[in-house]
């Protein structure tokens, strides 16, 4: 019988450190196994158990994309006992990964339209692996803008991709930090500000991530602009354990965000008095 | 209907425990829980519901999901009989029915093993429910609010009343009916046993106390969200969590990491709602900060919650957490206290 509460084992290949205070880590992974690689088949959006043996498991956004095959990243804020030992991996170390798990952005309703990514600190994850994938199938989508905050310039992650996919002209990347510094060249403001500012289209969809003070100022701003709440999405985070709708930990109204989410639109949260 | 002699009750489970891992209400000290029994005689009779419910046959309170050590992770074989459980009351087959809707599928994404739950569906899917009638109904029994009854069949593999001198046998489910029909120690029962079973009825029904009419409740549930019954229902709820515990229905888990020096066992254990560190993520934010919320949560999960995903309310009136509260919070008040509540009431403003 297929069990989905056992992880398959993945190989750490890299490990690529994301700011000077070293509490953002990426982690590449690849898999053991011939079948789990075949059988691993993922969209943007979904999501991952990552399991350390004798400490336990966190969930984290899939932030590859699956148009990059083979392998799964995970960027990994170190906050407490799971993410501390997932920063000890080194390079040829053997980890346990479920999934994958929960719903995703739906690419296929986007497609012909035109998609706004607004997105605060290291939540851009799964925005990561949305952008790259509708970038590998470019054609389909209309014009892509990509709204990315941090507190400061050390906070984003991704830096050498944001500078290529700035360089891109098939793509409007608007950068902001939250207070100016010296050498910053780019936006300065919150998030919300800023997609007052940049003038977007309101009949685009759009996905919203980001810590929960940036997505509770950001979407007012973009109802005042009139995006549609049925276009506009966003990834839910809760505490969880199983994953795949059977411990409740995760529960927000009659919805488990494992299973039911982590993606909703505004429309299917509105009578949700606990989302946000 | 078939029926069997009392005394041959143990020659019965005999034939039973060969094929079957029989469950039965075992006692515990004061309590009785069910247990695998080894011995007919270890099956308690003497009281209508056991204080502990069948739902750790199906769900123990700890669990191994597997093990691990530094060459990977393996579950550990089990090879064991059906179950069979034996002498359970219709409030409880009736949880475990719900259970199964949680455990045994997979709600977004019916056709994806991977969403049901193997350690459940290996013990639920080959398992058999004598049920029995309760013939006296204890005074915080209320299932008849939910629609059901002490000699409720529905739900039953094998509905089974306790006459005098007999046990009469009514197969409910085919997998019920296909038993019955091996059993070697049955005998048809006739007009006089189904007259005795009528009279049973009759006095047990007439035990029960009078119907609340819940059919408000569901509805109504969303509109009161933010409304001050919840503080006045949950100000005297210490969090204690025992009434999840206790509860057949209730059913969420926590998973931990137990062993040392790269070996050990992935268990799940019962967890509640109730607890704070339930939803207490990393960062500190907890979404249910406070016991209002948590209670709250417990009532519209049993009440609204479960209803829309599964057409049921996850609560099947067997009172065992008004007797566990060590507070006295009833449910049934709470229930009438809703169904009660007047919306858009004046409030004092000292409340
Ligand atoms: C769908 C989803 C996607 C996520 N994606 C990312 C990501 O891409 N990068 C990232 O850094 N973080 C992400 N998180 C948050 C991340 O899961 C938590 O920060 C992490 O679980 C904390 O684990 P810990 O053991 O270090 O913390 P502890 O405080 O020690 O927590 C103990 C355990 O509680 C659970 N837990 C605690 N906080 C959370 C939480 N916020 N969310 C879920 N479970 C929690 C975990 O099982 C954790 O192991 C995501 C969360 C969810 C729900
Ligand atoms: S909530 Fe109380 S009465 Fe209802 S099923 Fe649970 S323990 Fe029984
Ligand atoms: S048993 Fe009573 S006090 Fe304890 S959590 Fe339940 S309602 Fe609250
Ligand atoms: S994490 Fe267990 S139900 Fe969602």
């Amino acid at each position: 019988m297929c069990n989905g509460y056992l992880p398959i084992q993945m190989r750490v290949d890299k490990v690529l450190t994301e700011n000077p205070d070293k509490t953002l880590k990426t982690f590449e992974l690849s898999f053991l196994k011939d079948n789990d690689r075949e059988n691993f088949k993922y969209m943007p959006g979904q999501f991952c158990e990552f399991s350390i043996t004798g400490k336990g498991e966190s969930p984290f956004g899939i932030a590859s994309s699956p148009t990059e095959k083979d392998i799964l990243k995970f960027t990994v804020n170190r906050t407490g006992s799971v993410t501390k030992e997932i920063h000890y991996l080194r390079p040829g170390d053997i980890v346990g990964v479920r999934g994958p798990l929960g719903n995703w952005y739906p690419v296929g309703k986007f497609k012909g339209g035109d998609v706004v990514i607004i997105g605060g600190g290291f939540a851009f994850t799964t925005l990561r692996s949305l952008l790259v994938y509708m970038l590998e199938h470019r054609s389909d989508y209309g014009k892509i803008t990509v709204i990315y905050g941090a507190r400061n310039p050390d906070l984003f992650i991704y830096k050498e991709e944001l500078e290529a996919w700035d360089k891109r002209n098939d793509l409007i990347l608007h950068l902001t930090i939250d207070k100016a510094v010296e050498g910053w060249t780019k936006l300065c403001g919150f998030v919300p500000t800023v997609t007052k500012e940049v003038k977007l289209d309101p009949k685009s969809w759009a996905v919203v991530c980001g810590p929960p003070v940036m997505i509770k100022f950001t979407l007012p701003v973009l109802k005042e602009i009139g995006f549609n709440d049925g276009m506009v999405y966003t990834s839910l985070e809760r505490r969880m354990k199983c994953g795949i709708g059977k411990c409740g930990r995760c529960g927000i109204g009659s919805k488990y965000v494992c299973i039911d989410g982590p993606v909703f639109s505004l429309e299917e949260l509105k009578n949700i008095p606990e989302a946000f | 209907m078939l029926k069997i002699k009392k005394e041959n009750i143990n020659t019965l489970l005999e034939e039973l425990m060969k094929d079957y891992q029989v469950y039965a209400p075992v006692k515990n000290g004061s309590k009785a829980a069910f247990k695998v029994i080894e011995n007919p005689d270890d099956i308690f009779t003497g009281h209508v519901k056991s204080e502990y419910s069948p739902k750790s046959v199906f769900f123990p309170q700890s669990e191994v999901l597997f093990e691990y050590s530094k060459e990977g992770v393996s579950i550990p074989e089990k090879k064991e009989k059906p179950y069979l459980l034996w002498g359970v009351r219709n409030c409880d087959t009736k949880s475990i029915r719900m259970l199964d809707k949680v455990f045994g599928n997979a709600r977004q994404a019916p056709d994806k093993d991977m969403y049901k739950d193997p350690y459940w569906k290996q013990k639920y899917d080959t398992s058999i429910i004598f049920n029995f009638a309760c013939n006296a109904p204890l005074t915080t029994c209320f299932c008849n609010w939910f629609g059901s009854g002490p000699f409720d069949e529905s739900g039953s593999d094998i509905f089974v009343v306790e006459t005098k001198d007999d046990l009469i046998f009514k197969g409910i489910s085919e997998k019920g009916k296909e038993l019955l029909k091996k059993l070697s120690v049955s005998e048809i029962s006739d007009k006089k046993d189904e007259e005795a079973v009528s009279e049973l009825k009759e006095k047990a029904v007439s035990m029960m106390p009078e119907v609340t009419d819940i059919s408000a409740l569901y509805e109504k549930l969303p509109k009161l969200w933010n409304e001050p019954i919840w503080q006045e229902i949950s100000s005297k709820c210490v969090n204690c969590g025992a009434c999840a515990f206790i509860c057949p229905t209730c059913h969420c888990f926590d998973v931990s990491d137990e062993g040392k020096n790269g070996k050990g066992k992935r268990v799940r254990l019962w967890d509640s709602c109730m607890f704070p560190i339930f939803t207490m993520e990393a960062s500190g934010h907890n979404p249910r900060g406070n016991s209002v919320d948590r209670v709250r949560q417990r009532v519209m999960h049993k009440f609204n919650y479960f209803k829309d995903n599964y057409g049921t309310h996850l609560c099947t009136g067997c009172g065992r957490c008004v007797v566990v509260c060590p507070v006295n919070l009833d449910i049934r008040d709470v229930i009438k206290d809703i169904i009660n509540y007047e919306l858009n009431k004046k409030v004092p403003a000292d409340v």
